[in-house]
């Protein structure tokens, strides 16, 4: 089959979030205190999904090494350096999420430095999106959302929790919460979150 | 009738200054902001609110809160109506509209009253006994009883209303915002506890609001009231909720309570963003209970005419709202806790006649009634009330004096009346003491206890500390004050203590101006030969009870039953108690022996609204959608829910004259353009899995029927996954990327059963293998590109992997193989495998790139009329191919075998796998088992039903042996003809002998002949993949 002269500089590919058809970047606005619970999409992120043994000096050693950054090996807590943040999801499993154009760079680092120790590194950037939220009623908004005890969920922690019928993972930083869904649950999660953020007001932020 | 009983004192919560326009069955009427709807039909000399259930008589209000059993309201019209609220509970606004839910054909006249005067032979049990017979005519009787017993109407439009629910942790939950839940949240919020607290009224304060003349550390109630809040709303660890009701109680401390939010707001203040009602659920390290006590009334004869009501509702009414309900009073009391509100009446204005079953009355109140001009009978009880539709009167009979009536009945001596006095009055109010509301504490299995001090089943204060719980006030049987507040300090610091922290009741002065109460006597009924209700919202009688127990009915559980003592929208708040202890009388037992009935949630009617909360319209369950559904959308394909995908189930296409294909004529164009030209399935919601590590092909040979060792890199397998009992639990193909890497695929609704199943038996059986797995379906978005014309498709946007066909290339693209390349511009992992059996192509992408990629495959195959489709035609081309689907060939009881599907088996295996022992018992190895077959119809134009019965013969005479069901029928419009696929017993022996393979599927009363065949009806060779 003669395909061999096909001109790949005539294809442009699109990247689509899962949140694309609310067509959020549209209605930003600077945010105020009129409104009481404020969010972003943070759209089209790397996402790297670790999975290895914490036990294991060499695993810790080499993702240090791929990353620059101590793998947050402590329950529910994050590390965030400049690009990278990294989730720890479960005693063996983690998130890390970066720029979409550092995902590649970083995933072969990652590959290279655990060359022979057992582990798992995943590009799963098609499978997430992110969801920054904050505001003065952004907790009471996530209260309406999760049974997670969200004040326990203090700055700099991680969780993966119920949703109404669905997940997420939320972690949180010293102005809001960050909410990383399932690509597939994300159109659900965002109508439910935008009902409960509803009574409060609900502002798209241009941040 | 006095149409206006409004009265002006300084410590109503009215606010006389606003007046509000409300109508009642359509009449007119003013109250004033503050009021409930029940105040205010009071202050305009309302009377008749209802009428009872059973026998239509003339009902009025008897409480103040949610005990009320008769004033059942329909609030609103259209689609805001709300039936059966208790007008108690209905805060007035300007424009409300309520209107009676009983009285048929009206309240002024009910034809049931006609059925008063037959009361007597309306006993307990009527409707059981007399509309027993026909048994057929039961549908029409109950059509009319129903009817005309009343209850309101349920709203026939949507409801307009939306509702949330909210999740709270807190260490310390306060139910009841009376003295002494104030008081405890006040202790629980110094100490820095998280500290939520709860009242189902407008306003904190509970009964202080109707006593404002009690002082607390020498201020009124209510200022002492309005001190504690004021602190309270300074701690900002302290959230306060009012009209919020606590209506269940479940294990580990997680309490429901509903709050409504706009309910009590006129339409035009109503916010269109807010709620209606918010569900709040809250979890809480430990919950003080402190949701005090309803009174309980007396039963006496004729004691459900309007205008008679309990003394706190009185009470309450007057100091609370400024509503005299009369001019004259009558009040009959068994205990001093009657005796305030008797002074606040009197110093009002009020005209007021005192009885009290007891010959003896603490002089302290002696000598302030003296001073009051208050009428006092000691001994006496009331016998007998007159009016119909009103209070005109009352007997007063004289009790005998000598003993208890407890201990007379004890000795079997009969009551005796000595003499009578007639007292005209308007209003007749009585206190039979207090029945803690103890709901909440039983709700999760705890239960109350009789106390004979306090002549009430009580909860402990700690005796459920363990499970942190505790109870304060009314409660727990502590009925004065004074006391209620010092043990709720005890019980609160107890409570803070188990907490790990300390309070402080400084500056706060708990003395009370409360007059030492003497004992309260043990009575609950008065002797009368007249009607007197237990029950009113069931109109159980006394009569009812003793008939229950003559009929031999002992247990209370039973008596309640018999009667429906307890039943209904007040759940027995007012009775309960009174029943237990008459039951007891007629049972000849003791109270604490007869028990109670079982308080289960809710502890108040709640809307289904607040239940689902978010749960409706677009978030009522999750939908989940693959990156192609903006283009799923432009093609107008309709869908299917597939686990809580939603799949595009047929791409109907719309002609010149506007006219919409049906799905038949859909799925046969669908199905002809994937076996002729080219078409494509979005498949990206099957499962995907990437399992990594060294041990993974042990792993996969473990999990898996079949044999992973071989597995080259590069190439795919089909796999069958078995149960411990080897029954088929999921199938799929999975791919060796690297001798260390895998790539499982699973069907779409057993995704994250799989990705559990695998993390299961790996971290419990099998830690000791190398393998790590993580789900990876969101990740990808999957195009299958089907059919004979696919591969010139794909060579129109991919140049990086070789597509030439298998007979001109040593290294081509296989079947069953995999390859990275490049499609459109986006890396892409392309597996040559096929549901459908013809030559095809799955395309993976990130599914970021999912839309852009399948619409570039949509205009690359444009010149080959490339034609999407979804799961009905998947459906049929596997099922062409005789390609099973678990859980419609599968039910969990089909093996391997069953399916003859032996090739997908290894049973060489070193290790075993999990279901092959179940493979090897004697029932799963019976060679008779039902197998999977193909089934053609002799008649080719009729389609099976699926499901249908297969049976031997055409004779459906019963008994009919069964053989098996049809699991899949189409019609396939590539062989212009039916097919199906059937389990039957012995069905592959049947299959190939010719003198047995005739069968007769029957369905909805037909039976239709068919042939056993194999379940390939098309390309059985593989000649059509195989390019």
């Amino acid at each position: 089959m003669s395909n061999l002269e096909l001109n790949l500089s005539q294809f442009s590919p699109v990247m689509q979030t899962p949140l694309q058809h609310f067509n959020l970047s549209a209605k930003q606005e600077k945010m105020t205190d009129a409104k009481g619970v404020w969010a972003h999409e943070m759209a089209l992120l790397g996402y790297i999904h670790l999975r290895g043994n914490a036990q294991n000096k060499d695993f810790l050693t080499a993702v240090k090494k791929a990353t620059g950054v101590d793998l947050p090996t402590a329950a529910c807590s994050i590390s965030v350096a400049s690009a990278i943040t990294m989730l720890n999801l479960s005693p063996d499993e983690w998130m890390l999420i970066c720029p979409r154009e550092q995902r590649a760079g970083l995933q072969k680092k990652l590959e290279a430095a655990l060359t022979g120790i057992h582990s798992q590194v995943l590009d799963s950037s098609g499978g997430y999106t992110s969801v920054w939220l904050q505001g003065k009623q952004a907790t009471d908004a996530l209260q309406h959302c999760t049974v997670y005890n969200l004040h326990a969920l203090t700055p700099n922690k991680v969780v993966g929790t119920t949703f109404g019928k669905a997940s997420v993972i939320i972690y949180r930083l010293d102005n809001g919460f960050c909410l990383v869904l399932r690509r597939s649950f994300a159109d659900y999660i965002w109508r439910y979150l935008a009902r409960a953020a509803a009574p409060y007001g609900l502002g798209i932020a241009a941040l | 009738m006095n149409s206006n009983n409004r009265i002006k004192h300084q410590h109503s919560r009215v606010d006389l200054t606003k007046p509000l326009n409300f109508s009642f069955n359509g009449k007119s009427y003013i109250g004033y902001q503050g009021d409930t709807l029940a105040s205010a039909l009071l202050a305009n000399g309302v009377k008749v609110m209802a009428r009872s259930f059973k026998y239509g008589r003339p009902r009025g209000i008897v409480g103040a809160w949610a005990e009320e059993p008769n004033c059942l309201v329909q609030i609103d019209v259209g689609a805001k109506t709300t039936p059966d609220l208790k007008a108690t509970q209905v805060e007035l606004y300007e424009g409300l509209v309520a209107g009676r839910t009983s009285g048929w054909p009206s309240l002024a006249f009910d034809l049931k009253s006609i059925g008063g005067h037959f009361s007597r032979f309306m006993p307990a049990g009527f409707y059981y006994k007399t509309f027993k017979w026909p048994a057929q005519f039961w549908p029409l009787y109950e059509h009319i009883i129903r009817r005309a017993a009343g209850y309101g109407s349920s709203p026939i439009e949507a409801d307009v209303e939306t509702y949330d629910h909210k999740h709270h942790h807190t260490d310390v939950l306060v139910v009841g915002g009376g003295a002494t839940g104030l008081l405890a949240a006040l202790l629980a919020g110094r100490s820095g506890a998280s500290v939520i607290l709860l009242d189902d009224q407008s306003e904190l304060g509970g009964y202080l609001l109707s006593s404002p003349n009690t002082t607390i550390g020498g201020k009124s109630a209510i200022e002492w009231r309005d001190n504690v809040i004021t602190e309270l709303q300074s701690l900002p660890n302290v959230q306060m909720l009012t009209r919020t009701t606590a209506f269940g109680l479940h294990d580990m401390n997680m309490i429901q309570a509903v709050e409504l939010l706009q309910d009590h707001l006129p339409h035009n203040q109503r916010k269109p963003a807010q709620r209606r009602e918010r569900l709040h659920r809250i979890r809480a390290s430990k919950v003080v209970l402190a949701t005090g006590a309803f009174e309980r009334p007396l039963v006496f004869g004729h004691n459900d005419v309007p205008g008679v009501m309990t003394v706190s509702a009185i009470a309450t009414y007057f100091n609370r709202y400024g509503v005299a309900c009369g001019q004259h009073a009558l009040i009959l009391t068994s205990n001093d806790g009657a005796y305030q509100a008797v002074a606040d009446l009197a110093a009002g204005g009020l005209q007021v006649t005192l009885a009290d079953v007891r010959t003896e009355i603490n002089p302290a109140w002696d000598a302030r009634f003296k001073q009051l001009g208050i009428d006092v009978y000691l001994g006496f009880g009331i016998s007998e009330v007159f009016g119909k539709t009103t209070v005109t009167g009352a007997r007063l009979s004289k009790l005998n004096p000598t003993n208890a009536m407890q201990e007379m009945l004890a000795q079997g001596v009969k009551l005796r009346v000595i003499n009578q006095i007639d007292v005209a009055c308007d209003i007749v109010a009585s206190s039979g003491g207090l029945s803690p509301t103890v709901h909440l504490f039983c709700h999760d299995g705890g239960r109350p206890t009789w106390s004979d001090e306090s002549l009430a089943f009580v909860v402990s204060a700690n005796s459920r500390a363990n499970a942190g719980i505790y109870c304060v006030g009314a409660v727990t049987g502590v009925f004065g004050l004074q006391a209620g507040l010092e043990k709720a300090v005890e019980t609160t610091n107890e409570m803070l203590n188990s907490l790990g922290k300390n309070s402080t009741a400084s500056k706060l002065n708990l003395t009370t101006n409360e007059i030492a109460r003497s004992p309260a006597q043990a009575i609950y009924r008065i002797p009368t030969n007249k009607k007197a209700f237990v029950d009113f919202q069931n109109d159980v009688a006394v009569t009812d009870i003793e008939l229950a127990v003559r009929e031999n009915f002992k247990s209370i559980e039973h008596i309640k039953r018999y009667t429906a003592l307890g039943f209904g929208t007040d759940q027995g708040k007012l009775s309960n108690v009174n029943g237990f202890a008459i039951s007891a009388e007629f049972l000849g037992k003791t109270i604490p022996q007869v028990g109670t009935t079982t308080y289960r949630p809710a502890y108040t009617p709640v809307s289904f609204g607040a239940l689902a909360g978010a749960h409706v319209n677009d978030t009522f369950e999750p939908r989940r959608y693959t990156a192609m559904q903006p283009s799923h959308e432009k093609y107008e394909a309709e869908f299917e829910t597939v686990g809580n995908w939603m799949r595009p189930w047929y791409f109907p296409k719309t002609s010149e004259n506007m006219h919409s294909e049906d799905m038949h004529a859909a799925v046969n164009r669908e199905c002809l353009a994937a076996r002729n030209s080219v078409a494509m399935l979005d498949a990206s919601t099957l499962g995907k899995i990437d399992i990594q590590g060294r041990d993974v092909r042990e792993f996969l040979n473990r999990v898996y029927s079949n044999a992973w060792s071989q597995l080259a890199p590069g190439k795919c397998r089909y796999g069958l996954m078995l149960n411990e009992a080897g029954m088929v639990m999921d199938d799929g193909v999975t791919a060796c990327i690297t001798d260390t890497h895998f790539l499982m695929t699973t069907t779409t609704g057993g995704a994250a059963n799989v990705l559990n199943w695998l993390e299961k038996w790996h971290q419990t059986e099998w830690p000791e293998l190398e393998v790590y797995m993580t789900s990876v379906t969101d990740h990808w978005a999957t195009a299958a590109l089907v059919g004979p014309k696919s591969r010139e498709v794909l060579a129109k946007l991919c140049n990086d992997i070789d597509l030439s066909p298998i007979n001109l290339s040593p290294d081509a693209f296989k079947f069953m193989d995999w390859r990275d390349g490049t499609v459109a511009g986006v890396p892409a992992r392309i597996f040559r495998i096929s549901f459908s059996g013809e030559l095809a192509y799955e395309i993976n992408v990130d599914a970021s790139y999912g839309n852009y990629v399948w619409e570039e495959l949509m205009q690359a195959g444009a010149s080959f009329d490339i034609t999407p489709y979804g799961t009905e035609t998947m459906h049929v081309l596997r099922a062409e191919k005789g390609f099973i689907i678990v859980g419609q060939e599968t039910d969990g009881s089909v093996t391997p075998l069953d399916l003859d599907m032996a090739w997908a088996v290894s049973l060489k295996k070193p290790f075993s796998f999990i279901g092959k022992r179940s493979l090897a018992r004697s029932d799963t190895v019976r060679t008779d088992r039902k197998q999977l077959v193909g089934l053609l119809t002799e008649d080719p134009t009729i389609v099976l039903k699926e499901g249908a019965q297969i049976i031997n013969s055409s004779n459906i005479l019963p008994p009919v042996p069964m053989f098996g069901h049809v699991t899949s029928s189409y019609y396939s419009a590539f062989l212009g003809r039916s097919i199906a696929l059937a389990l039957v017993t012995d069905g592959l022996k049947r299959r190939d002998d010719p003198a047995n393979n005739t069968i007769y599927a029957w369905a909805e009363g037909k039976a239709v002949k068919a042939t056993i065949v194999s379940p390939v009806f098309v390309d059985a060779e593989g000649a059509r993949h195989n390019v």
